[in-house]
């Protein structure tokens, strides 16, 4: 038997056309999850919430020194947490937003008290790199 | 007299036939390309050698051939007939395989599977010229382009022509820098060669790890046949990625898969001997393998255009080619098609990508085939 009628024979077609759309529907299916795949692992790479807690911790120590931002070790021991989140070399703003996230006291002050000590050393176009 | 004489007929020189002579000429001409022209040598050199070895002029019934039970040969070739030695292989693709750029653009896994349209449309050409569905499933898979699938799928359902098919396949591949370009050339516009593709992303060592497992599932709940040969070659990439196995990774991608690549190649080469192989149908397997192959690569070439009409980011037609599995032969190919028209554009790493698709996909194809045709 040759020709069409071996192929219908055989049910050539239904077989050819439905192992090509299991082939492609399959290969499609993962391409998708593997498209979201970096999202998932984004989620399971959020920094823990520990340093929440960790700025929960300290503040009792505002009663200390309420409006001291102008205390370098204080400040760098608040904010170092938050420094080591960002990359190392950050924007200004990210650390602020950060800052204003964990309801930290006095963000501008404090940040530009960091500056001043030279615990934030300027790399040019607004991004810093934290200064031991 | 007698004694030399019965001596000199029973010499490989006296019982030589014609058809054992043509295949030894093949065996040498696979040893020619192998060596002189760098054709695959990995594959062709134990396929030619083994083609030579299987057509040495014997006295049957000692045990010596490699259809003769309790001959070393069987022993050896038994691997190939049970699907041992694929399974073996796709152990070490996989823990050679390199998922980041896949991972990095999930969207040229589309061109793996379009690339596998030629497995169907020579499975309805091998229908038609006459061979039976099991047969015709194990030369359409030629199209995929992977040596040990076709040799797996073959070994399942038409273990007659495991010869023929395993060295249709390997020819081809090896014959990629042939038989591609010119496909290329034809459908591809030059303007369309000189489309660049965007920087890859950095991928996370945790998307790698989780790839294999998710890739896994879904292509054996898919395809539950496929298993035999996804099953490994996913569990080869997990080693790899994880980086806690490295001992293990690196026998699986050097020893195990070597010592597998030259059993398959030297018995598949022996089992061409002339009095089995020469016949009108391995013929009719060389033809239809050829065509497989090139509807592979022009399915991928085209579907490549057609997803351009879609995207805002057009990706460059020519990794359309490297959708066909055979690694790293056609995503080579693909890059330098693209350097001529462009030598500052690279497209290996995309290509790559488009191949370790087709692994996956060809794969898939075989085991759907085996399942459809199991019962």
């Amino acid at each position: 038997m040759y020709g069409f009628e071996a192929i219908s024979h055989h049910n050539g077609l239904a077989i050819a056309a439905t192992g090509a759309c299991i082939v492609f529907a399959g290969l499609a299916t993962l391409s998708l999850i593997i498209s979201q795949l970096h999202k998932l692992v984004a989620l399971l790479d959020r920094p823990p919430k520990v340093i929440v807690e960790v700025v929960a911790e300290e503040r009792p120590q505002e009663t200390a020194g309420p409006d001291c931002p102008m205390d370098i070790d204080l400040t760098v021991a608040r904010y170092l947490p938050l420094i080591e989140e960002l990359e190392p070399e950050f924007d200004l703003s990210d650390l602020y937003v950060l800052a204003k996230k964990y309801h930290l006291p006095h963000p501008h002050l404090s940040i530009r008290c960091l500056l001043e000590a030279g615990r934030l050393q300027p790399l040019g176009d607004g991004i810093f790199r934290y200064a031991e | 007299m007698d004694l030399i004489l019965q001596f000199l007929h029973n010499t490989g020189f006296g019982l030589a036939d014609y058809r054992n002579l043509i295949m030894i000429v093949v065996g040498s001409f696979f040893v020619y390309l192998a060596i002189a022209k760098k054709y695959e040598p990995l594959l062709l050199l134990p396929i030619g050698f083994g083609v030579i070895l299987g057509n040495i002029p014997f006295f049957k019934g000692f045990g010596i051939g490699i259809y003769e039970a309790n001959s070393v040969l069987h022993y050896l070739y038994f691997g190939v007939t049970s699907g041992v030695y694929p399974s073996i292989i796709f152990l070490g693709l996989g823990a050679m395989t390199d998922f980041s750029f896949l991972l990095a653009n999930p969207k040229l896994m589309l061109l793996g599977a379009a690339a596998q349209m030629g497995i169907f449309f020579t499975y309805l050409a091998a229908l038609a010229l006459g061979f039976s569905p099991h047969e015709a499933s194990s030369v359409a898979i030629i199209g995929g382009a992977d040596g040990p699938t076709s040799i797996f799928l073959t070994a399942k359902l038409a273990p007659h022509l495991i010869g023929p098919v395993a060295i249709a396949a390997y020819s081809y591949m090896a014959l990629i820098p042939i038989i591609q370009p010119p496909i290329m050339r034809l459908l591809i516009s030059k303007k369309e060669m000189l489309i660049r593709m965007p920087d890859l992303r950095q991928v996370s060592r945790r998307e790698l790890v989780i790839f294999p497992v998710v890739g896994m599932i879904l292509c054996t709940f898919l395809a539950p046949a496929s298993i035999p040969l996804l099953g490994p070659f996913f569990f080869g990439n997990i080693m790899k990625e994880s980086g806690v196995v490295d001992r293990l990774a690196n026998t699986a991608r050097n020893a195990i898969i070597d010592t597998a690549t030259i059993l398959v190649g030297l018995t598949v080469g022996a089992s061409t001997q002339g009095d089995v192989f020469l016949n009108p149908k391995s013929v009719g397997i060389f033809a239809l393998g050829a065509v497989a192959f090139s509807i592979a690569t022009a399915s991928g070439l085209l579907f490549a255009k057609f997803m351009n009409l879609f995207l805002k980011e057009k990706i460059n037609p020519l990794l359309g080619a490297a959708g066909v599995s055979a690694v790293p032969g056609s995503a080579r190919e693909v890059h330098m098609m693209g350097q001529k028209a462009d030598p500052t554009n690279f497209l290996l790493m995309h290509a790559m990508a488009c191949n370790s698709s087709g692994v996956i996909g060809s794969a898939i194809c075989a085991g759907i085939l085996w399942s459809f045709l199991m019962g």
